[in-house]
């Protein structure tokens, strides 16, 4: 791939979640989100029905992470590719306020969403920064568990990304990740597309 | 690559593909739950490592899952 097809690839990208963030997700997503996502997901309602509506309306995952297993009271989760921060939030709930969650996301309009909705929750324990999964801006060993939900598909180096996932756990921690997979070959004409990234 | 054998070239252990979650976002991709673990003993993670390349038929068995552009 070069450069020039690098380039396109994150800025188209960037572009559509530029456009999840202003518009929220009914503009961009071909399978359950929000509330009926999260049901059908099976994900802990309980621990979020006191979040606003708009925060719930947010979730865009493509699986339920915390399904994969538990977080510990007082563990320190890394969330990649965080998005509007619904699954930080369910993190931080597990892991309660001796814990902490730091979310990562490499589009800033994503961060600032993130942000606010953190303001909305309240929740002491999570904070946000703007990073891409390649380059995590955390010393080794520092999570207990590294979470992430429908964002390896858009990075460019999906081994530097797992990589790096893997160098900021610490001995024994768990990464539990849900994502986009192939499950079946691209017919020809849309095999090789650079849309393919972001559509 | 196959992104299981990823995870295990990376140092994961216990790496899995645990189930499909039924979201597709494209007739040819569909939502996956992946698992692993950050080994105790550094030095197994770099024997796992080493035996990536040879578990990759296994792995490709258990989902066909390619990391093709725009999937995992």
């Amino acid at each position: 791939m070069t450069e020039q097809e690098k380039g396109l690839i994150r800025q188209g990208i960037r572009s559509k979640y530029v456009q999840v963030a202003t518009a929220g997700t009914a503009c961009c997503f071909s399978y359950p989100t929000g509330l009926e996502g999260l049901r059908l997901q099976g994900y802990p309602l309980e621990l979020v029905k006191d979040f606003p509506a708009g925060i719930l309306d947010s979730f865009c995952g493509v699986g339920n992470p915390f399904s994969l297993g538990p977080l510990y009271p007082g563990e320190a989760v890394l969330d990649v590719g965080c998005g509007a921060g619904f699954d930080a939030f369910v993190a931080a709930r597990l892991v309660g306020p001796e814990g902490k969650v730091v979310g990562v996301d490499a589009t800033p309009e994503m961060v600032a969403r993130a942000a606010a909705n953190l303001a909305q929750v309240g929740l002491k324990n999570v904070r946000f920064e703007v990073a891409e999964a390649e380059s995590p801006p955390f010393p080794d060993n520092s999570f207990q568990a590294v979470i992430s939900n429908g964002v390896f598909n858009l990075t460019l180096d999906k081994e530097k990304a797992l990589r790096e996932a893997h160098r900021v756990l610490v001995l024994g921690g768990r990464l539990l990740l849900a994502d986009m997979v192939l499950v079946s070959p691209l017919p020809e004409e849309k095999a090789g597309r650079i849309e393919n990234w972001y559509q | 690559m196959d992104f299981l054998a990823l995870l295990l070239k990376v140092g994961f252990h216990r790496a899995a593909l645990a189930r499909y979650t039924g979201f597709k976002s494209s007739p040819y991709t569909e939502g996956a739950l992946f698992y692993g673990e950050k080994l105790v003993d550094a030095g197994l993670a770099e024997a796992i490592s080493a035996q990536a390349g040879q578990l990759q038929p296994e792995a490709r068995q258990a989902g066909q899952v390619e990391c093709a552009p725009g999937s995992t």
